[in-house]
């Protein structure tokens, strides 16, 4: 009878396919792994202590950095949350720029995540090509924000800027082209039969088991929950488009990528028709006071993020600074349901199950 | 099998495509003309007011002032401006609150450098740093 | 009786001892150009393929000297062995990797005039000699002491031996077809047509085999990067690591010819009526079939994701292997009633 024994393996922090600094102790059986305990905190910086000594302006640039691939819904949530303290009313032509740039940022960020998952999985190009289009995006945010990552574009009753001349029309050429680009992703990708080998049937949750661990996004549509916050609790101007809410319904990672690539194709219907809806022009703020004082009293909102639910909770006591703040942000909640999906796993589904969940370490540990 | 086939197609078109990649450190990258870059500060425009000091998040301004020479002026003027780049974050605040626009945004980058003393640009670095600067603000 | 022969029983001498040296030096040459310029080659395409230029640095526009660079940075770098390595194995480990990779080239015929050892039993030599490769693999991955490694070696273990036997099954209805294991009696039984067309499925199917014995996408489970870093070589750096490194592009090399050697005809030309078999042309068909080969390898790496362990035991061992028995049998029958 050979002796063999159960070998515990540091995934991270310093690992490839970690996406950032995250720390996986795993116990594995030859391949298999017996328990995995994540290990986060590598990359915290306090945003919400921090938050407590800094005016609402000054903690729109921090948001920026914790779901740094997708900043534009971060900044939104904080905004939104002050916005419904003070009862702020916004400009539909500033909801409008808003709007635009939350949906090309949810591209942006699902680009992102196709690329590094398809690198995960072993194929080098997709992310390449993923990165191209990702490009596109960062540029024409870049034009509209002055930065192509840390955006700080939304303010307190309003956004930083109007769109410069021609910005509406270089977005309006992309829509078609990030479409054409999408059918090659499907041909390159989607039907490929390696991949769906590698992914059909891996980290597979049931419905009850996706709502008990709080997942959001499209970790929880893919069970086939159909729990949109932008369909089912309308922030912003969302009520006014038309919109699937895409679902799976096995809970695989498969279905996790297909609704993130189905999440593409309606933002780009989104942004389609927040052109038809638009005003020509208008005003980009909104009334506000120079000094921005939430009134006493505490506020929680929630909108979709591309990873899920964030929500922002605010508790004022009339001051600048808010007295406490807390972010629920979407990667630390879906994080959770890790150790569950690896146990009995083998080594190369870790990866394609980590990558399927699609955490932003900034996120995670906030 | 159809499926790897049309990945090795789909592949096989994008040779021929245009590179998108910069031929950066060789020529410079283009920027929107909203880049956030390194500032440029405009001594003789300050009030010294202090305000960009208290809106920035990660409190890497600090500046003094000092009397004026003429004794007829009541206000003051710039002594000294410094901008710690460890810990900047170029968030554009600084820029957006300054009222005689004294502080504005270059489309300028590139900080990296051997030292982390080089990183703090004092006010004649910052007077001096003219290239591309910012129209609007 | 060739040139070769008549060297090989020639008296001891000085002269004789010279010559040797000289070919072996010059198929050392070949080969480690053709590794320095696949790399590059490799690195282009994808870079193409990828929408990027690939290295265009150093030597020029086209980066002729970029693997020259990278050989010589690893040259000069600092050897590390882990602490706690097993220090003999870990040290012999990138040896025994290299030099079966040498060794199979020997019998590589290139041309009718260019080839260096004729044995009769040259394909079976190659299959023999190019398994040891594995040993080194597994002996790096063990002697590291690190777990990725031996994750890795494991793999490497596991997926060789499986896919050992289906490239062995494949080529046997060339063997039934040609009566030699000769590779020179191989090509030259096709003259009329390449094998690829009376055996496609064997040529798929060593194709794939072939593609896992070199450890490249979609097989290259035992470096997958993004599960086991890099792999049986993870704490391997210097020039240890570029005997891995050689080793593999090497063994492109090889089997890139063995398949010119065995489905495409070698030195023939492609279309037989032509009448095109010159002297000098059968050096340019059979670069331009070897060189088809490389790009296909490199294509494939570029466009698939790579399979899972147990997926591609299954494959291997399920698929593979009984497709290549079943042509054997297909092959038999023909070889029975058509030829």
């Amino acid at each position: 009878m050979l002796r063999t024994e159960e070998m515990l393996l540091n995934v991270g922090p310093q690992h490839p396919s970690t996406h950032g600094v995250f720390r996986l102790v795993i116990k594995i059986d030859g391949e298999i792994i017996k328990e995995a305990t994540p290990v986060i905190g590598y990359l915290h910086r306090g945003t919400e202590k921090l938050a407590e000594d800094l005016t609402y302006t000054q903690i729109i640039p921090y948001t920026d950095r914790m779901d740094y691939l997708a900043a534009m819904t971060n900044n939104y949530v904080l905004c939104h949350a002050v916005e419904t303290m003070m009862g702020v009313e916004l400009p539909d032509y500033a909801e409008y720029l808003r709007v635009l740039a939350m949906e090309l940022g949810r591209i942006a960020s699902h680009l992102v995540w196709f690329g590094t998952y398809l690198l995960d999985i072993g194929a080098v190009s997709p992310f390449l090509y993923a990165f191209r289009e990702r490009e596109r995006i960062i540029n024409l945010l870049n034009e509209l924000s002055g930065g192509r990552l840390t955006f700080n574009y939304m303010r307190v009753g309003g956004v930083k800027w109007d769109a410069p001349g021609g910005w509406f029309d270089r977005v309006q050429e992309f829509v078609p082209y990030m479409r054409e680009q999408l059918a090659g992703y499907h041909d390159l990708v989607g039907g490929n039969e390696i991949f769906l080998s590698r992914v059909k049937g891996v980290g597979v949750y049931s419905q009850e088991t996706a709502l008990q661990y709080s997942l959001s996004g499209a970790n929880l549509r893919c069970t086939g929950v159909d729990w949109d916050l932008r369909k089912h609790e309308p922030y912003s101007l969302y009520e006014r488009f038309d919109f699937k809410v895409i679902t799976g319904e096995t809970g695989d990672a498969w279905d996790r990528f297909k609704c993130r690539m189905g999440e593409i194709e309606e933002s780009l219907k989104i942004i389609e028709q927040t052109f038809d809806q638009m005003p020509a022009e208008g005003k980009t703020m909104a009334k506000v006071p120079r000094m921005i004082k939430a009134p006493p009293g505490e506020a929680y909102v929630r909108i979709e993020s591309p990873r899920g639910e964030i929500g922002c909770y605010i508790n004022s006591d009339g001051k600048k600074e808010p007295y406490r703040m807390k972010f629920r942000r979407p990667s630390f909640y879906n994080l959770q349901i890790l150790p569950k999906l690896l146990e009995g796993e083998n080594m190369a589904n870790l990866i394609t199950i980590l990558g399927g969940v699609d955490i932003v370490l900034g996120e995670v540990d906030g | 099998m159809r499926g790897l086939l049309k990945g090795l197609a789909y592949t096989l078109k994008n040779m021929k495509q245009e590179k998108i990649t910069y031929n950066y450190p060789e020529e410079p990258v283009p920027m929107p003309e909203r880049f956030r870059g390194i500032q440029k500060f405009y001594p003789e425009k300050c009030i010294v007011c202090n305000q960009c000091v208290n809106v920035c998040p990660t409190d890497c301004i600090s500046l003094t002032g000092k009397k004026h020479p003429d004794p007829d002026q009541k206000r003051k003027i710039i002594d000294t401006y410094d901008i710690n780049f460890e810990i900047c974050i170029l968030c554009d605040l600084c820029t957006e609150v300054c009222p005689t626009e004294a502080i504005v945004m270059t489309n300028n980058f590139e900080l990296a450098s051997y030292s982390r003393d080089d990183l703090f640009k004092n006010l004649e670095w910052l007077d001096e740093n003219e290239t591309n600067v910012r129209e609007e603000n | 009786m060739s040139w070769i022969d008549q060297l090989l029983q020639s008296p001891p001498g000085w002269s004789n001892f010279l010559t040797f040296m000289a070919l072996g030096s010059m198929m050392l040459t070949i080969t480690l150009g053709f590794v320095t310029y696949a790399i590059l080659a490799e690195r282009k395409i994808m870079g193409a393929m990828q929408l990027r230029h690939g290295p265009n640095q150093v030597g020029g526009r086209f980066g002729l000297l970029q693997t020259v660079a990278d050989i010589l940075k690893l040259l000069l770098k600092e050897d590390i062995r882990p602490a706690h390595a097993d220090r003999a194995l870990f040290i012999i480990a990138p040896i025994l990797t290299y030099v079966p990779a040498f060794l199979v080239i020997a019998v590589l015929p290139f041309t009718e005039a260019f080839h260096f050892a004729d044995i009769g039993i040259g394909l079976l030599y190659y299959i023999a000699i190019s398994g040891l490769s594995t040993i080194g693999i597994v002996t790096a991955g063990w002697a590291s002491n690190n777990k990725y490694a031996l994750m890795g070696g494991m793999r490497a273990a596991a997926q060789m031996i499986s896919y050992e036997i289906p490239l062995v099954m494949s080529v046997v209805g060339i063997i039934l077809f040609t009566g030699s294991l000769n590779l020179i009696d191989i090509v030259n039984a096709q003259e009329s047509l390449a094998f690829i067309f009376l055996q496609p499925i064997a040529f798929l199917i060593f194709f794939i085999a072939g593609t896992a014995e070199l450890n490249r996408t979609p097989f290259d489970l035992p470096e997958a990067e993004s599960e086991l870093v890099a792999g049986y070589h993870v704490e391997y750096s210097g020039f240890r690591f570029a005997f891995f490194m050689l080793s593999e592009y090497v063994y492109l090399f090889a089997i890139s010819a063995l398949i010119t050697i065995l489905f495409l005809g070698g030195w023939h030309d492609p279309i037989p009526y032509l009448e095109l078999d010159g002297p000098g042309l059968g050096a340019i068909w059979f670069s331009l079939k070897f060189i088809g080969v490389v790009f296909l390898f490199i294509w494939v790496r570029v466009s698939f994701p790579r399979l899972r362990a147990d997926q591609l035991m299954e494959f291997g061992w399920k698929v593979l292997l009984p497709v290549a028995l079943a042509n054997i049998f297909v092959s038999a029958v023909i070889k029975e009633f058509f030829f």
